[in-house]
């Protein structure tokens, strides 16, 4: 879909709020109670993986409820087009549970009481050779906003300690400046993945009360930076749950299609964390997100955008995790472990959230195989382009 | 009001037209004025001096139509950047259809060429509208330089066989932050319908007009196509439903729930 | 005895034009403008280069010629 000439070089802030996405009062919600069955099949008649605003609107709409085998059928047909019956796995690296901010729906919130961990450059390494040794290439560094100790230093030194091992290092810790990431590009990690959470400015205010978080804007404006320091992966999400995921979808999907015009050598993903049980946190407040709703949100986004990634954690069951692969998926965690030190056992450190697909790597791959697809562990060599000693 | 908008400049007419390959300067004028282009293309060409010439340039009302210079006959960078510098000098306007074509069968644009003469020449302050294969990465390339545009063939020109690059013109509309014009091989007004109906921003056709056996016609004929393109594509239409074949239900587990 | 006899050839002058060399019996011309006049080109519609440096054509009546100068005349055509 053509930008207009006058918005073309609108930031994403002035998007959303001339399309009124960044409020969750205004008149979305009517607009799609008001969708009818034949908008549904018009959207499902554009061609699949271009997407358009009002398209997604009649994809994720109430109507569309009554099509969900159609669009599943749609998006695995073109997610198998364009992946190929392959699944990408990888492995995330709690690096820190400290934690500055005090998001409400957090474990890691500053405010809990609870012993916290972090892990030296030696232990972090550690950790991540027993990754590798159950196969993964490809591992995802995370932490919580812990900036003096899981330093920008610490995270460059920890990728060069790292890029030998893992064809892919991607991160997923507190939001830095656009030099910073290009300076951890150089270091070897290329992707990033940041949540903005929720895209309703009121809910934001409500949900992160302290802290760098706390910047409604700052965290918008992140994975713009993230592309423009050349990370080839950007990842983004909101977390399901805070709000009507409906809109949310809309918005995220806008903030997709702002980084994927202008960064046209960026690739980007989704991810669809979900409020889940955790430590301390009270979930009385929190909307209702069910697996259908999942369901309908993952398989719009891929029938709107063709090449995006999928990506599923282990915080879903293991059954629902074995029906997604299917929907258009292309990459899974797998034996994850979300607390410092946790794949060495070491410690007792409380985890992000609970887990809910506690199977081994070994056992995820074999039901990606029984389900017809392949797992792919590493996606390419990159040996060969590492300068080689004389 | 869907205006055309060029380097900020805006246009009613998505239909840009050639001036080469016409009978006479007359009849080029009036296939002109029937096409209701507002974008005039020219070429630079040595004067003949052993022979008296045809000054076709006076046949073109200058305050009706934007000249748009070409740099064809150029086979790389520095001729073309040579030839923008002349015909900046001759008309005063800054606009130039970059125009790379060191291969005489097919008249393709060299893409190295055509990029290194891009940056050479927005820095030079020059509103860029380049002429280039279908090339998705290259359109993207052209556009972080700076051009106005992009101008991908459809096939080669003079060719009149239609819309041959048409899937990596879709990538091309899709990805594009500047207008795409496509440009070159547009045989008949269907073509052109067509390549509105896609999402292009605007058409040029030059060969298809000129050589019709009556221009003026054509001229009008191609007016009427791009229009009903444009409207077409923004009304919106339904493409043609295929459906997938059913197989194993994938929602099923949700209804076990 | 004729010039021509004892050796003697008056130097022709002449003037690259359009990568050709043009020779002038009676002399290049002095002007741009001039030499446009007698090669019967209509000033108004030509852009002009001598020795690569184009010229403004308000400037042609201004501009002297010298021997052996590279011209480019050059006008527009009709093009796609």
């Amino acid at each position: 879909m053509r930008m207009l000439r006058a918005t073309r070089n609108a930031d994403i802030g002035t998007i959303l709020a001339e399309k009124g996405l960044d409020d969750h009062s205004a008149h979305w919600r009517q607009h799609l109670e008001a969708v009818t069955a034949d908008n549904v099949e018009k959207a499902l008649s554009e061609p699949a993986g271009s997407y358009n605003l009002q398209k997604l609107s009649a994809l994720i709409s109430p109507a569309a409820e009554d099509y969900l085998e159609e669009m599943a059928q749609s998006a695995h047909e073109l997610t198998v087009r364009r992946f190929g019956r392959t699944i990408r796995l990888y492995a995330p690296l709690y690096l820190s549970n400290y934690c500055t901010n005090s998001c409400l729906y957090c474990g890691f919130n500053r405010l809990n009481q609870f012993e916290r961990t972090r892990l030296s450059i030696e232990q972090a390494v550690e950790e991540a050779n027993i990754i590798a040794s159950e196969g993964f290439r490809d591992i995802l560094l995370v932490s919580g906003e812990d900036r003096p100790f899981i330093s920008i230093d610490y995270l460059a030194e920890l990728a060069g300690r790292l890029r030998g091992k893992f064809s892919s290092i991607s991160m997923e810790v507190y939001q830095m400046s656009r030099d910073e990431y290009a300076r951890l590009f150089e270091a070897g990690i290329e992707g990033v993945t940041l949540y903005q959470e929720t895209y309703d400015r009121r809910a934001y205010g409500y949900y992160h009360a302290g802290g760098p978080k706390s910047d409604y804007d700052l965290r918008l404006s992140a994975p713009e930076s993230i592309a423009g320091a050349g990370m080839r992966e950007v990842g983004l999400g909101v977390l399901l749950g805070l709000t009507d995921w409906r809109l949310e979808t809309l918005a995220l999907a806008e903030h997709a299609h702002t980084i994927i015009k202008r960064f046209w050598q960026s690739h980007v993903s989704f991810s669809f964390p979900r409020l889940r049980p955790a430590f301390h946190v009270e979930d009385s407040q929190f909307h209702s997100f069910g697996d259908k709703n999942l369901v309908q949100m993952m398989i719009a986004l891929r029938l709107c955008f063709a090449d995006a990634g999928l990506v599923l954690s282990t915080r879903e069951r293991a059954e629902l995790r074995d029906n997604l692969i299917l929907l258009g998926v292309t990459k899974l965690s797998a034996g994850s472990k979300t607390s410092p030190g946790g794949y060495s056992g070491r410690t007792e450190a409380t985890g992000q959230f609970e887990i809910d697909d506690s199977r081994t790597p070994a056992q995820v791959a074999t039901m990606i195989k029984d389900r017809g697809f392949e797992p792919v562990w590493k996606d390419w060599d990159k040996a060969f382009l590492e300068k080689s000693p004389v | 009001m869907d205006e055309l908008f060029i380097a900020e400049k805006a246009f009613n007419s998505r239909l840009l037209i050639g001036t080469g390959k016409f009978a006479s300067s007359a009849l080029m004028a009036a296939a002109v004025d029937a096409s209701g282009a507002e974008i005039v293309t020219v070429a630079l060409r040595r004067v003949d001096i052993e022979n008296e010439n045809d000054d076709m340039l006076a046949a073109i009302d200058r305050s009706r139509y934007l000249l748009l210079a070409n740099t064809s006959g150029a086979r790389n960078a520095e001729e073309a950047v040579r030839l923008a510098k002349l015909a900046r000098a001759a008309t005063g306007i800054n606009w130039l259809k970059l125009e790379v074509t060191p291969d005489p069968y097919y008249l393709l644009p060299d893409p190295v060429e055509t990029l290194k003469a891009a940056q050479i020449l927005v820095k030079d302050g020059f509103v860029v509208l380049p002429y280039i294969n279908a090339d998705p990465i290259l359109a993207k390339r052209l556009e972080d330089a700076g051009t106005a545009t992009v101008m991908p063939l459809a096939s080669p020109i003079g060719s009149n066989r239609g819309l041959q690059t048409r899937a990596a013109l879709e990538i091309i509309i899709e990805q594009a932050n500047v207008p795409v014009v496509v440009d070159a091989g547009l045989g008949l007004p269907s073509h052109a319908a067509d390549a509105m109906e896609m999402g292009a921003d605007a058409v040029l056709i030059n060969t298809a007009i000129a050589t019709a056996a009556d221009p003026i016609k054509m001229a009008r004929a191609f007016k009427l196509a791009v229009e009903a393109g444009r409207i077409a594509f923004k009304s919106g239409p339904r493409a043609a439903s295929g459906k997938a074949d059913a197989s194993s239900p994938l929602t099923g587990f949700l209804r076990d729930q | 005895m004729s010039d021509r006899a004892r050796g003697f050839v008056p130097r022709m002058e002449t003037l690259k034009i359009n990568g050709t060399e043009k020779q002038f019996p009676a002399g290049i011309p002095r002007t741009l403008t001039e030499l446009l006049g007698q090669l019967n080109i209509n000033q108004a519609t030509v852009v002009a280069e001598i020795d690569g440096r184009i010229i403004e054509q308000r400037s042609f009546a201004q501009t002297r010629l010298s021997a052996g100068q590279s011209i480019e005349l050059v006008r527009f055509v009709g093009g796609g």
